[in-house]
């Protein structure tokens, strides 16, 4: 069942992060003391020019990277605290990636994209949820294509579907629409607000795009490394 | 444009470093090759030139022929007369008899027996003598010797010392000079004893004979004038020939062995380098891919496709000069090395300064360029058809896997069936070598075209196991299955190398197997009697046979020779034996006609040799000896060829035929039956005790006497395969080049599966489980092409001689199994870099 009530708590956390880039006179603060709470089951984008920190900031709360100061937590868990390991195995098991291309290992088919992280895991998929997932997507006539067979937007949606697979606690998507036209864009976009609204899946969006942000629940600003503000779109 | 091309070049410096080595080992071996040989042959050339400095003519016994198989014939004594003919022509200086032979020095009851000859000769003063004094003085009297001075110091004796020469004749003598031989301390792996002429011919039992006559001209003779009248004085008996070509004859003998060692180092070099090829096409054709987009934008500013050939062409050209440069310098340095690895299998060549000619250099850089250029010549044309609009797409690797072309595919297909014809054809009765060798090449190549269509279905098939590993397994067998042409070119690289190794070692088993099984059927004596020492002809002094036949302990006695001949321009080997004695220490079979028959002064032919000269009993063959020139001997027998291969040769003639053409005269075995009632034990130690003055014999039962027959082959085959590992290594070094720079192109996929979640430990496995792969590919391919080939080689030798295939599994799974492991070796420095690669980087790779 999916869980369609409204929840309050928080699914990751970010509190006064810092990260400095090079050293001395060259040294660049990407991200200057910023904050931002993800609520759980909610489409949260973070808006901002390039160069504001918002990718940095996704790439330090998906524990792809890590933090000089303050502190990122998934769940309860604080990344700080792992090892490269760790890390790993936390975003292979709670973690889901959609990035702005090259998403899919080419050599693999669509179906086999979709459980890569539970089969790295060495865990069974559950059948009925990828089933659900794909039939979502649109993907039914798409699992035995490998992703030079695949159109832009499938591929992308093959992403999301690998991203919702192992129903990760958090999703982080990067700029995903950036290389989709416009109805591709607006069809994965809505997938992603579907994949919140009805499967109760928290999902982290970076882009540069306000119509594309206009899709989530709130809206986080970005400027010089910090979170300027957020903003709550309403329902649409 | 040059500028371009440096610039480059040294920007990708660590994708071509491996591309680098591979020129460099391979320019190393060719180099190293032919400075060891030049350095060798200079240095005979020298010393045979050193022998002759002061001499003008040279006066022998006129023989057929000087030598055969780099042995000099020995040459009947020439009468003391022949020095007082030669005294009263006209324009003639002085002329001196000299003797030579072979006395083996004995110091503290031990004899000295060195790698190479034992030289007794006869003492005279430059400029006739080669040697000069040391130390001391020259030997004037019965019971001095002069010895060379690097043996004296070698065995700490000094002057004052008595040593025992020891040659038909032993005697004692004390030690009144050293000498040496030109700017050395003496001869390279041979001991010198110089005594007086008297001496020499008492020791030799030459009487007043003399081995030649060295003639000096008289100041202002024309010397080829002379040779005309001192021949003339003398009659067609003897030869009278320059000194200097006497050299040049006598080193040629010396150089032949070098000259077979010099085609097979340089055959190996050939095959690392054919290695070294594939994997420089290989690396370049990477690159190429890898810089599609950059060759395009330099399309689009308007470079022509010439332009971008040449640019790629540039860097292989300044690749192949900086490997050539440096295989050059490490090659001269490796010589040394490769004359020591030479004798530790055996091969003994001379020590001295190294000789690097302009011609090496030459070749070096010819073959280094050379091989570099033209593997990068089809990645060069490829880079030339990169279209400009390629620099606006976005580049993806997934479209440059280079999938097999039609035509190259069916080439291939064509090319293979016809080596496996080939084959076929031979392993099923008419080929000869030469469809065999044909067979190969096109098999090879066949191969080499058909590799990219192949690969995809047998990496996945040798792959299965991997599925097991999970997701890296799959994830590597994919990789290696999505680029063929890549994957075969580096397989095909190893498969090669593999190939040879297995072939070597297949067909050197089969045909040790032979022998031993043929020796062992057809010998039947209890102990045979050998020279330790190897040499051609055998070398075992007649007095082993004399007195081990005298001893009670034994029933009988029967000896065996060697003796080479001429037919023709070909040089052929018999072997004499007692047709008497021999059927009580073998079991021999006669096809027709009766050995015993050979006493009345014909020959015995192997069954085979009859059929492939047509020749039947009755029959007559025409042969050369080098002492009596041509004799007609009737055929009297024919022998199964098993037997005749156990005595060694194809021709068998009696004891006596043999000494009425040979001046030759050491025995090559004395088999030995012991008496009944006496244990074999007993009759050993009997036999070894009558043997104490002939320090070189030794007493062998069968097994060891195999093994002695088989020592050469083990020699070569373990030269050889220590060098065919050079070959596999190249091979490897493409494994791990190949996969460094598909993991330099696959960053973004391999920072995906960081990202989504991948181990480091997972990536690690899954790149080594690529290189695995690769390997094991090569080896089924490799050792399957080398077993095949070489039971077609097998079969091929046994027309002509009694070889039967012979499978080594041992061996061979040591090849599978060294090559299995080193595949696991060559991805563990890709696997790493691998799994160091940061995640976000990677993700941000465009």
């Amino acid at each position: 069942m999916t869980i369609t009530s409204v929840r309050t708590d928080v699914a990751a956390l970010a509190r006064d992060v810092v990260k400095i880039y090079g050293r001395g006179e060259t040294a660049v603060r990407a991200l200057d003391g910023a904050t931002l709470s993800i609520p759980a089951g909610r489409f949260t984008a973070v808006m901002g020019p390039s160069g504001s920190g918002k990718s940095t900031l996704m790439h330090a709360m998906a524990g792809l990277d890590t933090v000089d100061e303050g502190q990122v937590l998934i769940g309860d868990t604080d990344l700080g605290r792992l090892s490269e390991r760790q890390r790993t195995l936390l975003r292979r098991d709670h973690v889901g990636f959609v990035f702005q291309s090259f998403n899919l290992v080419p050599t693999l088919t669509a179906a086999e994209n979709i459980v890569l992280p539970l089969t790295l895991a060495g865990r069974r998929a559950d059948q009925a949820w990828i089933d659900e997932i794909v039939a979502m997507l649109g993907l039914g006539d798409r699992l035995r294509h490998r992703p030079a067979e695949m159109s832009g937007g499938q591929q992308q949606r093959v992403a999301v579907a690998r991203a919702l697979a192992a129903r990760p606690r958090i999703v982080f998507a990067d700029e995903p629409t950036g290389n989709l036209d416009s109805r591709a864009g607006e069809a994965l976009l809505g997938f992603l607000r579907h994949a919140a609204h009805e499967l109760g899946q928290t999902i982290v969006m970076v882009t540069h795009d306000a119509n594309a942000a206009a899709y989530a629940d709130q809206v986080a600003h970005f400027a010089d490394g910090r979170v300027a503000g957020v903003t709550r779109n309403e329902e649409k | 444009m040059w500028h371009l091309i440096i610039r480059n070049t040294v920007a990708r410096r660590g994708r071509l470093a491996l591309t680098l080595l591979a020129v460099l080992l391979g320019v190393t071996f060719v180099t190293g090759s032919l400075v060891l040989t030049d350095t060798s042959q200079r240095l005979l050339d020298d010393q045979f030139r050193t022998a002759a400095a002061g001499v003008d003519l040279t006066v022998r016994d006129a023989v057929a022929f000087d030598s055969a198989m780099g042995v000099e014939v020995e040459r009947d004594p020439l009468p003391a007369e022949v020095v007082d003919r030669v005294r009263a022509v006209p324009g003639v200086a002085a002329a001196t008899p000299v003797v030579r032979g072979q006395g083996l020095i004995g110091v503290g009851g031990k004899t000295i027996v060195p790698a190479g000859p034992s030289l007794l000769l006869s003492w005279e003063p430059a400029p006739v003598g080669p040697f000069t004094l040391r130390a001391g003085r020259a030997p004037v009297a019965e019971g001095e010797v002069v010895i060379d001075a690097a043996t004296a110091r070698r065995h700490r004796i000094g002057l004052g010392a008595e040593v025992t020469v020891r040659a038909e004749r032993t005697e004692r003598l004390r030690v009144v000079g050293l000498a040496g031989f030109g700017p050395g301390e003496g001869l390279p792996e041979t001991t010198v004893a110089l005594v007086t002429l008297p001496a020499a011919q008492r020791l030799l039992a030459l009487g007043g004979n003399s081995s030649e006559v060295a003639v000096v001209a008289a100041d202002g003779t024309d010397v080829r004038r002379l040779r005309s009248a001192v021949s003339a004085a003398l009659g067609s008996g003897y030869e009278v020939s320059s000194s200097r070509d006497v050299a040049a004859a006598s080193a040629a003998a010396a150089k032949t062995q070098i000259s077979s060692l010099q085609v097979m180092l340089l055959a190996l070099a050939a095959a690392a380098l054919l290695v070294g090829a594939f994997l420089i096409a290989n690396t370049f054709s990477i690159v190429v891919t890898q810089r599609t987009r950059e060759l395009a934008v330099l399309r689009a500013a308007g470079a022509t496709g010439g332009q971008v050939t040449r640019s790629v062409l540039g860097e292989a050209l300044l690749v192949g000069l900086a490997a050539s440069a440096a295989g050059t310098g490490l090659g001269v340095a490796c010589a040394a090395g490769l004359r020591d690895l030479a004798g530790v299998f055996g091969m003994t060549l001379p020590d001295g300064g190294l000789v690097v000619t302009s011609r090496t250099f030459v070749a070096a850089f010819v073959v280094g360029v050379g091989v570099t250029v033209l593997s990068a010549f089809g990645p060069a044309r490829r880079a030339a058809a990169v279209a400009p609009v390629e620099a606006m797409r976005r580049s993806s690797a997934d479209h440059l896997s280079g999938r097999a072309g039609w035509g190259r595919t069916v080439a291939g297909a064509v090319l293979t069936a016809l080596g496996a014809a080939g084959l076929s054809i031979v392993l099923a009765g008419p080929g000869s070598v030469v469809v065999l060798g044909e067979a190969a090449v096109s098999t090879v190549v066949g191969l080499a075209l058909l590799g990219p269509a192949v690969t995809p279905g047998l990496v996945r098939l040798l792959g299965r196991p991997l599925g097991v590993a999970g997701v890296p397994g799959r994830l590597a067998r994919e990789s290696a299955a999505r680029s063929p042409r890549r994957t075969s070119a580096t397989a095909l690289a190893l498969a090669f190398g593999l190939a040879l190794v297995s072939f070597t070692t297949v067909l050197g088993t089969s045909i040790k197997e032979s022998t031993a099984r043929s020796y062992t059927e057809t010998i039947t004596a209890d102990y045979v009697v050998e020279s330790a020492r190897n040499e051609m002809l055998g070398g075992l002094p007649v007095h082993v046979y004399h007195h081990v036949s005298e001893l009670p302990q034994v029933a009988v006695a029967s000896r065996l020779r060697y003796g080479h001949w001429k037919d023709g321009q070909s040089v052929e080997a018999l072997t004499a034996v007692d047709p008497v004695t021999l059927p009580r220490v073998t079991s021999l079979h006669m096809v027709a006609g009766r050995l015993d028959a050979v006493a009345g002064g014909g020959v015995v032919l192997a069954a085979n040799v009859a059929k492939e000269r047509n020749l039947k009993v009755g029959d007559t063959l025409a042969m050369t000896f080098s002492r009596t020139g041509v004799q007609r001997l009737p055929v009297v027998g024919l022998l199964r060829d098993r037997d005749a291969q156990a005595l060694s040769t194809g021709y068998v003639i009696s004891l006596d035929t043999y000494e009425r053409n040979y001046r030759e005269d050491v025995d090559a075995s004395v088999f030995v039956k012991v008496a009944g009632g006496v244990s074999g034990a007993d009759a050993k130690k009997a036999i070894e005790r009558a043997l104490a003055d002939a320090p070189t014999a030794q007493v062998r039962d069968q097994a060891a006497a195999v093994a002695g027959r088989n020592a050469t082959i083990d020699q070569v085959l373990g030269l050889v395969s220590v060098l065919l590992m050079l070959t596999v290594l190249i091979a490897l070094m493409g494994i791990t080049n190949t996969l460094a720079l598909s993991i330099i192109e696959r960053t973004r996929e391999l920072g995906l599966l960081r990202a989504v979640g991948m181990t480091g430990a997972q990536m690690r496995r899954m790149i080594r489980g690529e290189a695995a792969l690769v390997a094991a590919l090569a080896i089924v391919a490799g050792v399957g092409l080398g077993v095949a080939f070489a039971a077609g080689t097998v079969t091929a030798l046994g027309r002509t001689t009694e070889t039967t295939l012979t499978v080594p599994v041992g061996p061979l799974l040591l090849v599978v199994a060294v090559a299995a492991l080193a595949g696991l070796l060559a991805g563990l420095l890709p696997a790493r870099r691998a799994a160091r690669l940061d995640v976000l980087t990677a993700i941000a790779t465009s």
